[in-house]
């Protein structure tokens, strides 16, 4: 009793360091130096705490998907320094310390404490996402915060269905203090290891996590000791003002304009086959820009919601990577420029209790769509739409070896990238909310679950065609060794990556069961839940193409050509979609002939609304209309021109 | 520990009593310079040679640097080599026409690899580029499982089908992975052999031979990579064989490889991956000889040069190793999973441009100037300014002095040049910028130090630092305040540093494989029975034998371990306690020991697991011993050229003494604000700071305590 009253004393003379308004007009006179040494120590600190994290976590998803994030932040919440982690939770941390901060106010904190949550409407996603949140005080003042946010493997609730309330999730735990003035929470650590599935490995996160937040506190108040508070705290002001100047530089690059785009997700796995549109509005006007997310679709039954954070996080990433996408340290600054308009209830700014086991998968499309809609303003700084799918499979069931539960995050195969100007897109790449996440080595899942992996390979002729090629996707087929529950949760099987300026749709997403070795079965859609799968059954996962971009027509003859010699396209596709011809004899490229047929077909004028859609009628309505001007079988048209079609 | 051999092989007579010839050589071949240390073994006195790397005739170049030292091969009996023809070729993609070999279905691992974004979001991000095109690369019929056992054997009438196309082909070299191989290699080994029937002549490497952990992906990009420029090295080597050869040379040859060790030429010319970074890697052996000399047990190695910093670890008198490096930075790179000294790099040096970024901050690299046009002092067209003409700027670059006065530098040039590009866009003075430059180099190379010690959870101040490098002595004192380390040191030549290292180096070899164990049911007879398997490896044993003599043969074993669950390992030592005991509760709770000590927390009712079995086997090879410096009479020496020099904004310039580092003696005490001279490098030594000459020559310096 003596210690609390002892400590509310304390907390009494706390103070907050004073910090400068986000946007100021007064420049202040820093040491550009102390700038510059600020600049690279956050940076420095931040990548310490990653991989402080990454290794000493128990979880393959937190050291090799590197599902976490982390960050050092200022005495008001605002990002100083963020190491990625998950680039879509670069709102999610920061949003999380604001909230810890905001729950216990300035003299509900003190030196030692460890703040909690995993409130999915706070940080954003899902129930996983176990964040932790220490103070940081030089003396009796806060002068900012150090933060994690790791991806636990099990939080509870209910496994193999689609979950409709966030009450089947598992554990929720509000604002917290797992450490008060550096004791240990006994009770909160036993209602967890109480919740959990494997606590053991939960409790070795967690303390991988507290390490993590620890070491960054430490390195913050080191530099504060070393250059004083006012030159750290000043350099970190100029710091993020030079990241917002910079930001606004690239803003104004941009036309002025209002630009819009559309796409759709397949379902919510509820209501099967109900598009959800994911509609954008991006103003831009001087050295600002808007994106208005209020048309994209209301939140859903099936677990796919994402709260506010995230949906703020899809506008803040699109932003950076059109702005500032090398800068580094990450933080506030670069986001000064950008407002966002979400109003709540959206597929991502779902309110309680929606479920939102799957919260990664629909921002990733609504920051393509972002692409999307700014294209024409700046053709040369965006990419085509990509698979925009984690692709994983999940699995779980008793190890054959001791017995125990196991749970096993597989697929990740990576998948194909948008074509760009002047570059293909990437082949069988993570997903854009997943920055360096890893895909596990094949010997070591092996080693460690009853799976055989039997192919693991790019999907041929995947990637949109275009003057520059989408990027292909991967094909992984992986075989049971034992009984086990499987389930996958895979989107956009339908609306596929886009092309842009002309260039073609990647292939969509797919999954395939094999029984024994009978023909592989392609599922209608991606969403498979609680399928027990049997010892030699197989599931296949074949990850989407990038879209193309600009005219196929217009790609050289030698590039087709070498993506034939390396096995990246096949005849029919150089043919169909390129507008190649073969010489019947040899087999090789007939120039002249194929000259002429590129030509030809540059002078042709028709188009389909809406090609990601792959809308049945509309394909077989073009493909009637190529017959009557007697070209050669099958082809595409698109964006007022037409392109080979029927090659995929 | 050693286990006796089975056979009696001959040991020949190390050669030093029997041989007149007194040399003893080491060759670094680096990008822009040939290094040459000659060390007279009965003088006891070293002697140095740079030229100019000459890539079309690098044994030439070699030859006139030896020349340059004073020496013969002839007069030659221990010569040992590093070269970056291995690094070169791999990334100037030069290498020989490549195919693989690999398990049915699974071709695309090597261009699919982790499938990771590091550049998050960045969207004209590149992956890497496999060295070897699809068409090259092979399905075979075979697959093993993951406990070694034959889930589909391997399909030999296919291999030789493929064999006959690889011919077709044309290719020059053919690497092998099938998956598992490093828990069974049969197939590979089969494999290869099949291939060396069907294809004579062409350069055949299985993964195996190089790894035996586990990861798939990392093992095809390092055997890939090896059979890539194995053909260009073992040209290499053979032509520098047939030289020596023909210049009489009949001492002992040994390559430097990337984990310190040497090892021969045949084996150097096989597994020719391992030479990847010698020059680095005998940077930090040569580092930990000088902390032996100086009975200094915790040290860093800070090696600054023209480009890059790099800094390595050595901890209670033991180099920090790493498993594995990526070649071409951590994006786009290919991994190499092989033991190797554990060195972090930054792109900081003494060519690093100063420039303001468009958000209006002051950056100092990572663009360089290079060695041409290089810093705008060099007046050879550079027109950025960089660190080094800061350091001129400064004053603590002689303008008249430099390369012991063989190149004049052009201060009004690099003044001008600063002033236009930082200065008067930050409103500040010349001296601001110049001092604000050296001041963001050395931070960044602070935080590149720090990535070495933090990562294992070591504190940078409990360290010495051995800094050397051409422009590793400018800024040492400096890195060392920012990171409280209270003592640096700066050996004889800091800029023929490495090939020094290489005279200090041992026979070594290393061994990692991977075996999966539950520490409670581990079976010691099993773990003795794997550690001597590797201890006995014929090859490395022949080589050891050959050249010292058995009571200089030492072996050390590790183990990678973690908790169950833990993805990541931690490397621990076992000591011979360990293997005496027999008990695996002893091993585990010296395991959560160890992991305490790296990362702050344990679970010592958490089951552990072992991962990965390492064990290296050294021959110590006769060192060099250095020749203790007689302490001469200071009172002879001659007053100290005298110039002007900025320290710090408190100190503004002062006029300072300049010594010429060949006229300390032994136990000569200099209080800062000194200079000390030399041919390739300067040493500032700050206000407070005392230097004091060891007897060996190094420059002993302690820190003030700010």
């Amino acid at each position: 009793m003596a210690s609390l009253v002892k400590s509310v004393k304390k907390n009494a003379t706390l103070k907050k360091a004073p910090t400068r308004p986000a946007k100021t007009t007064r420049k202040i006179k820093v040491d550009p130096v102390v700038t510059e040494i600020v600049r690279n120590a956050v940076v420095a600190y931040t990548e310490e705490m990653k991989s402080n994290l990454m290794r000493t976590a128990y979880s393959m998803i937190i050291y090799e998907a590197q599902d976490f994030t982390v960050g050092l932040f200022d005495a008001r919440g605002d990002i100083i320094s963020i190491a990625i982690g998950l680039p879509n939770f670069v709102r999610g941390l920061s949003d999380t310390v604001k909230a810890c901060m905001n729950h216990f106010g300035l003299k509900g904190m003190q030196p030692g404490d460890v703040l909690l949550t995993n409130d999915a409407y706070i940080t954003g996603s899902h129930l996983n996402h176990i964040t932790l949140v220490v103070p940081i005080f030089e003396g009796r003042t806060l002068v900012g915060f150090s933060g994690c946010m790791a991806h636990w493997a099990d939080i509870g609730g209910a496994l193999n269905i689609m979950t409709r309330d966030i009450f089947s999730e598992g554990l929720q735990l509000p604002v917290l203090k797992i450490y008060k003035a550096g004791k240990l929470n006994e009770e909160l650590l036993s209602i967890i290891q109480m919740n959990v599935r494997i606590p053991e490995r939960a409790l070795g996160d967690l303390h991988a996590q507290i390490a993590a937040v620890r070491t960054g506190a430490r390195r913050y108040l080191e530099l504060i000791g070393r250059y004083g508070r006012a030159a750290v705290l000043d350099g970190i002001a100029a710091i993020m003002d030079h990241s917002e100047a910079l930001a606004r530089k690239r803003v104004r690059e941009i036309p002025d304009g209002v630009y819009e785009a559309e796409s759709f997700m397949d379902d919510d796995g509820v209501d099967e086959g109900k598009r959800i549109p994911i509609k954008v509005k991006v103003t831009v006007k001087g050295d600002e820009m808007t994106v208005d997310l209020t048309e994209v679709g209301m939140q859903v039954k099936g677990f796919y919601n994402s709260g506010a954070a995230a949906g703020k996080g899809c506008c803040q990433v699109a932003f950076k990577c059109l702005t500032s996408a090398m800068d580094k340290p990450i933080n506030e600054g670069s986001f000064r420029p950008l407002k966002i308009i979400l109003p709540p209830s959206r597929v991502v700014s779902a309110t309680k209790p929606a479920p939102m086991r799957r919260w990664m998968t629909y921002p990733m499309t609504v920051i393509d769509t972002i692409f999307k809609a700014v294209a024409p303003a700046i053709p040369g700084k965006v990419i085509a739409g990509h698979h925009a799918e984690l692709m994983s499979a999940v699995m779980n069931g008793q190890h054959p070896g001791d017995g125990k539960l196991f749970i096993l995050y597989g697929g990740t195969p990576g998948g194909g990238w948008g074509a760009k100007k002047g570059a293909d897109g990437a082949n069988a790449t993570i997903c854009i909310n997943d920055g360096d996440t890893h895909n596990s080595p094949i010997e070591q899942v092996e080693a460690h679950y009853p799976v055989m992996v039997e192919h693991y390979g790019l999907r041929e002729d995947s990637g949109g065609a275009g003057q520059w090629q989408g990027g292909m996707g991967a094909i992984k087929k992986v075989r049971a060794t034992s009984d086990y529950m499987f389930n996958t949760m895979v989107e956009r099987v339908y609306c596929r990556p886009w092309g842009l300026f002309g260039g073609h749709p990647g292939l969509g997403n797919e999954v395939r069961i094999q029984i024994d070795r009978e023909p592989e079965i392609k599922f209608p859609s991606g969403k498979i839940l609680g399928r027990p799968m049997k010892s030699g059954e197989a599931y296949v996962l074949m990850s989407g193409g990038g879209g193309g971009y600009g005219n196929p027509l217009e790609r050289p003859v030698e590039k087709i050509e070498e993506d034939l010699r390396q096995g990246y396209i096949s005849r029919r596709r150089a043919e169909g979609c390129y507008g190649i011809v073969f010489d019947q004899k040899t087999g090789n490229i007939d120039r002249a002939a194929t000259l002429k047929l590129r030509g030809r077909l540059r002078g042709l004028s028709l188009s389909l609304a809406r090609p990601e859609m792959e809308d049945a009628a509309l394909v077989e309505e073009a493909i009637e209309a190529i017959d009557a001007m007697e070209i050669p079988a099958g082809l595409y048209l698109t964006d007022g021109r037409v392109f080979p079609f029927r090659c995929c | 520990m050693f286990p006796a051999p089975k056979e009696e092989v001959p040991v020949p007579p190390v050669s030093v009593a029997s041989t007149p010839k007194p040399f003893r050589v080491a060759a670094d071949v680096g990008g822009t310079f040939t290094d040459i240390v000659a060390f007279d073994e009965k003088s006891g006195e070293a002697y140095y040679g740079k030229t100019l790397t000459t890539p079309e005739e690098l044994v030439k170049g070699i030859l006139t640097g030896v020349d340059k030292a004073g020496t013969s091969v002839r007069s030659t009996r221990l010569f040992l080599h590093g070269t970056t023809v291995g690094i070169n070729t791999l990334l100037e993609r030069t290498g020989a026409k490549t195919a693989l070999l690999t398990t049915r279905g699974f071709r695309d691992v090597y261009e699919i690899g982790r499938i990771n974004r590091p550049e998050s979001y960045n969207l004209f991000f590149r992956k890497h580029v496999p060295l070897i095109p699809r068409a090259l690369r092979f399905e075979v019929s075979e697959r093993m499982n993951a406990a070694g056992g034959v889930h589909v054997p391997l399909d030999e009438a296919e291999l030789i089908a493929t064999a006959a196309q690889l011919r077709a082909e044309g290719v020059q070299a053919v690497a092998i992975l099938f998956l598992h191989s490093y828990i069974n290699p049969d197939h590979e080994i089969r494999a290869k052999k099949l291939i060396e029937q069907h294809c004579p002549g062409l350069f055949v490497s299985a993964s195996h031979e190089l790894s035996k952990e586990y990861r798939e992906y990392e093992r095809t990009s390092t055997v890939a990579a090896n059979a890539y420029i194995g053909p260009r090295i073992k040209t290499y080597l053979g032509e520098l064989q047939t030289r020596f050869e023909q210049e009489r040379f009949d001492g002992s040859f040994f390559v430097v490889q990337s984990n310190g060790g040497l090892f021969d030429i045949a084996r150097a010319q096989r597994e020719c991956i391992r030479m990847l970074e010698s020059g680095p890697a005998a940077g930090v052996i040569g580092a930990k000889a000088v902390c032996d000399r100086l009975g200094i047990a915790n040290a860093i190695a800070f090696d600054m040069g023209g480009t890059t910093a790099k800094a390595g670890v050595v901890l209670g008198g033991e180099v920090l190793m790493a498993g594995d490096i990526m070649v071409g930075g951590y994006a786009e790179g290919l991994p190499i999973q092989i033991p190797l000294i554990d060195t972090q790099e930054v792109g900081t040096g003494g060519g690093s441009i100063a420039r303001i970024e468009e958000g209006g901050g002051l950056r100092v690299g990572p663009q360089s100037a290079g060695a041409s046009p290089g810093p705008v002092c060099y007046d050879l067209g550079g027109e950025q300014p960089t660190v080094t003409d800061a350091n001129l700027i400064l004053g603590r670059l002689s303008a008249t002095n430099f390369l012991g006065g063989e190149m004049k530098l052009n201060t009004k040039k690099a003044e001008a040049a600063l002033k236009r590009n930082v200065a008067d866009r930050m409103k500040i003075s010349l001296t601001q910028a110049a001092d604000g430059i050296v001041r963001i180099a050395a931070s960044t190379m602070s935080n590149v130090v720090t990535r070495v010690t933090t990562e294992r959870g070591l504190d940078a101040g409990d360290f010495a630092m051995v800094a050397y490098g051409g422009a590793g002595p400018l800024h040492a004192c400096i890195v060392a305040r920012e990171l409280r380390i209270p003592k640096v040191i700066i050996p004889p030549a800091p800029g023929h540093f490495s090939a020094y290292g290489m005279l200090m180096a041992d026979l070594r070899w290393d061994f990692v494989r991977t075996w999966f164990k539950p520490v409670n049911t581990l079976k010691f007879e099993e773990l003795e029975e794997l550690f001597s398997e590797m201890e006995m490896e014929k090859e490395g044993l022949a080589m050891l034998k050959k050249s010292v003599k058995q009571n200089q043969i030492v072996c050390t074993r590790a183990a990678d371990m973690r908790y169950v669950g833990q993805e990541h390992s931690v490397n621990v030592e076992l000591p011979a306690s360990v293997f005496k005991k027999r008990d695996p509760a002893g091993l585990k709770s010296h395991f959560d020991r160890e992991h305490l000590k790296r990362y702050e927390f344990n679970a010592p009712k958490e089951p552990a697991e072992i991962v990965s079995l390492h064990s290296s086997i050294i021959g110590r090879m006769p060192k060099p011993v250095s020749q203790a410096m007689t302490a001469g009479q200071i009172a002879k020496r001659k007053t100290p050229a005298r110039r002007k020099v900025y320290f710090t904004e408190a100190t503004g310039y002062v006029d300072t003494p300049i010594y010429n580092r060949s006229e300390l003696v032994a136990g000569q005490r200099i209080k800062g604000p000194a200079l000390v001279e030399e041919y390739a490098s300067t040493t500032v030594i700050f206000h407070g700071d005392s230097l004091e000459v060891s007897k060996f020559g190094d420059l002993v310096i302690q820190i003030a305590r700010s």
